[in-house]
């Protein structure tokens, strides 16, 4: 077993501690500072959404929050101990459409880390149906990838990350090649599983609907050095409806954003 | 610098090979009558191309190619554009061609000799129908290439005709033209050289068969280079030519 | 009409013409022997015709073997390799552009008439597309896959098995087609200029007596074998059918590969 896990973490679990966290792409010509002195504290079952202009470095700090990029400095902890390398049984991860395996099946799909664990085959079944019933696609595990609907793709990843129930999520503009109303759906969707499991979420979006939509937090990043520029809190109640965003308080925040977005522009 | 590293890096692999070669027949490790050294055998090729005889050869070999290409590509060119252009006529032909071009062709060779008898007319007859399906395809391909939105804005603002053909249509087809004369011309140079080395009275191919059958290694290995050495240089001409206009593509 | 209908008249057409015009002297038999006297010039020698078949293919399945184990081998370790990637396969592709034919007199000075030569022409004659196949299709692979597999905490070996390599099948698929269409071609061929056994001698000294009818029988023969290997391969890609649509760029190369790119001349 893994013994950093065992031991009494200093912060419960789902916790994640960004510490003065900065990072450098060298290129031939120049050092280019992808991010600069972040820090940030996502508090366990919290649900952070990154927003900010392409090049703020968003997705880098996500991928670092999956230990699938280092940090050039900094320390980033995910329920207490520092995350060096992909642990999926604290972070699970969703990325854009296009990461399911094509020749595997949807269950094939969400069994597939625990595969990796070498997981026993009946074991294997009953996790990946539990988790593809959580995201309402039971009786679809026998299908390929090719043969659902880009929202249900979506979903088979939702899955996926969630099989080993590992404490965070992490997604990646999970929802961006997906259209309007599915978008929406699958916005909706996502805060029903949330609330149904209780994990920590960090969504990293472009858009600002969806951001003010799903958070509970807001963090506002901006590039050339990509650094955290505003972090708000959402005061909207929970359950989000769509009456919701024609609302002034939801129409405040987005605002809000959108002047931090204009003014890096 | 990087790209200046990489050229040296891949000459550097050429010489290794040939001082490999010379090394594995100077020292004996390979018997010398069957692999010459390359130094011998580079002399040898100057030597040829002193001759008469092989300067002939090239001569005819060059005429046959030049002729089996001016004849293909004509051709290949107005069929595939038909096929492109006409909906109807490519669902029927499109499969038809497809199997055509999927079938060898080298097999067809003794009917261009039972027909032609052994001489000019075969060797370009073959050449020509080794090419000629490639030529119809990537026609197919490049006319296919150009796209429609570009078509329908030169349309929008009043382009004539001629104007659409040249300032959308060639532009726009340009890079898969000049990828198709390169592989074409492999396609037609490959066809025109079988048919010399299967039955010819003369010609490039027909002389390195013959210096085969006469166990002439020197001369052989020699012919081979100098093969290997147009085809390759024609080749990097072109795709020189095509990187060159390659900002097109996209 | 429908287009399938047009095409199956034209199919049918051509096959009635194959057998018409030599029959009613339009076409003279020694340039296009008949339908019926070639496939009875085939079935009257089937004996022949089946030794030299059985001599064929043992040299068509050892050089197979090489030209696809080799390219298969080395397309993965250089397409996965960016430095060697980068290095290399420019030269590959020009090495592409040289009419391989003429190594065949060598390969007859250095291993003989015997079924070696053949194998090792055909070998080398297989060995470039398959190999070209292979380094593009693993180098295609959807970035987004590995690092998935990554974020599931794969380990390299791992993410070899499980991913590169299956999502590496389509167009190792359309490689093997391009090649092994190509070893059947390079055998055939080798056969055909010098040799003492083989279909591809059959037909060469038919050839040489003028015996149309024969000559057609070998080519016929020849020729299903290719159609049938082709329709080998097609029905395991079918059957990989769900792989297809697994990397875009894998995809885009067997594109490319069907569509002549990166095909040799024949």
């Amino acid at each position: 077993m893994q013994p950093l896990a065992n031991i009494t973490p200093l912060k419960p679990a789902g916790a994640i501690e960004v510490r003065n966290v900065g990072q450098i792409f060298k290129t031939t010509s120049q050092d280019v500072v992808a991010l600069q002195d972040v820090s940030l504290d996502v508090k366990p079952g919290r649900f952070v959404v990154l927003v900010g202009p392409s090049g703020c470095g968003k997705s880098t700090l996500l991928m670092m929050m999956a230990g699938l990029r280092q940090q050039t400095s900094g320390t980033i902890t995910i329920s207490g101990a520092p995350i060096l390398e992909p642990d999926p049984n604290r972070v699970g991860v969703v990325f854009q459409e296009a990461s399911l395996f094509p020749w595997l099946t949807a269950e094939e799909n969400v069994e597939f880390p625990l595969a990796l664990r070498r997981v026993s085959k009946d074991e294997r079944r009953a996790k990946a149906q539990d988790a593809l019933k959580l995201v309402g696609l039971e009786g679809f595990g026998k299908r390929h990838p090719h043969e659902l609907s880009g929202g249900m793709k979506q979903r088979v990843s939702i899955a996926r990350g969630l099989v080993q129930d590992p404490p965070v999520l992490l997604m990646d503009e999970p929802f961006a090649a997906l259209d309007e109303q599915t978008r929406m759906t699958m916005g909706d969707e996502l805060l029903r599983i949330w609330a149904a499991t209780g994990k920590t979420v960090v969504f990293v979006t472009h858009s600002l609907t969806e951001a003010v939509y799903l958070a509970d937090e807001v963090i506002v990043m901006s590039p050339r050095p990509g650094r955290i520029v505003d972090h708000l809190q959402v005061s909207l109640p929970r359950p989000r409806t769509y009456e919701m965003l024609s609302g002034d308080a939801f129409g405040r925040m987005r605002d809000r954003i959108w002047q931090h977005i204009r003014k890096s522009a | 610098m990087q790209g200046l590293g990489v050229k040296a890096a891949r000459i550097a692999i050429v010489v290794a090979l040939f001082a490999i070669w010379e090394i594995l027949s100077r020292t004996g490790i390979v018997n010398p009558r069957l692999l010459p050294s390359a130094s011998d055998t580079l002399s040898m090729l100057g030597d040829l191309l002193q001759r008469a005889s092989v300067r002939k050869d090239l001569v005819v070999t060059a005429t046959e190619v030049l002729t089996a290409f001016a004849l293909a590509v004509p051709f290949g060119v107005l069929i595939g554009f038909l096929i492109a252009e006409n909906r109807y006529f490519a669902d029927v032909a499109k499969p038809l061609l497809f199997f055509a071009f999927s079938i060898p062709k080298s097999i067809f060779l003794p009917m261009f000799i039972l027909v032609f008898g052994v001489g000019f007319a075969q060797k370009v007859g073959f050449g020509f129908f080794s090419t000629i399906f490639i030529v119809i395809m990537s026609t197919t391909t490049a006319v296919e290439s150009v796209k429609v939105e570009h078509l329908t804005i030169a349309r929008s603002y009043g382009a004539t005709q001629m104007q659409t053909a040249f300032r959308v249509y060639l532009p726009s087809m340009l890079p898969v033209l000049l990828e198709a004369l390169r592989i074409s011309m492999i396609f037609n140079l490959t066809g025109v050289i079988l048919a010399e080395m299967y039955a010819s009275r003369d010609g490039i191919g027909h002389q390195i068969a013959t210096w085969g059958e006469n166990f002439q290694m020197k001369q052989l290995l020699a012919g081979v280079v100098m093969i290997a050495v147009i085809a390759i240089t024609f080749n990097e001409l072109v795709r020189w030519v095509e990187t060159r206009c390659s900002h097109w593509r996209t | 009409m429908t287009a399938t209908t047009l095409r199956r008249l034209i199919v049918i057409g051509l096959i009635v013409l194959w057998e018409m015009l030599p029959r009613m002297g339009l076409i003279p038999e020694l340039f296009l022997p008949s339908l019926s006297s070639t496939l009875i010039a085939g079935w009257s020698d089937a004996a022949e015709y089946g030794h030299a078949l059985a001599v064929t293919l043992y040299e068509v399945a050892i050089s197979m073997a090489f030209a696809c184990g080799g390219g298969i081998l080395l397309g993965a370790v250089v397409g996965s390799l960016p430095r060697p990637r980068i290095l290399i396969m420019p030269m590959v592709s020009s090495l592409y552009a040289v009419p391989l034919v003429i190594l065949y007199p060598v390969f007859t000075v250095w291993l003989g008439i015997g079924s070696e030569s053949k194998i090792a022409f055909a070998s080398i004659y297989g060995f470039l597309p398959t190999m070209l196949a292979t380094a593009a299709g693993i180098q295609t692979i959807d970035p987004q896959l590995l690092l998935a597999a990554r974020s599931m905490g794969a380990t390299l070996s791992q993410r070899l098995v499980r991913v590169i390599i299956p999502a590496a099948i389509p167009t190792v698929l359309s490689g093997l087609r391009v090649g092994g269409a190509l070893v059947i071609v390079g055998v055939v061929v080798s056969e055909m200029l010098i040799s003492s056994a083989g279909i591809g001698y059959l037909i060469s000294r038919y050839r040489t007596i003028l015996d149309s009818p024969h000559v057609f029988a070998g080519v016929l023969l020849v020729l299903a074998m290719a159609i049938a290997f082709n329709a080998g391969i097609k029905w395991i890609e079918r059957k990989a059918a769900i792989w297809q649509t697994g990397s875009r760029a894998g995809q885009r190369a067997a594109d490319e590969l069907t569509a002549g790119a990166i095909q040799p001349a024949t």
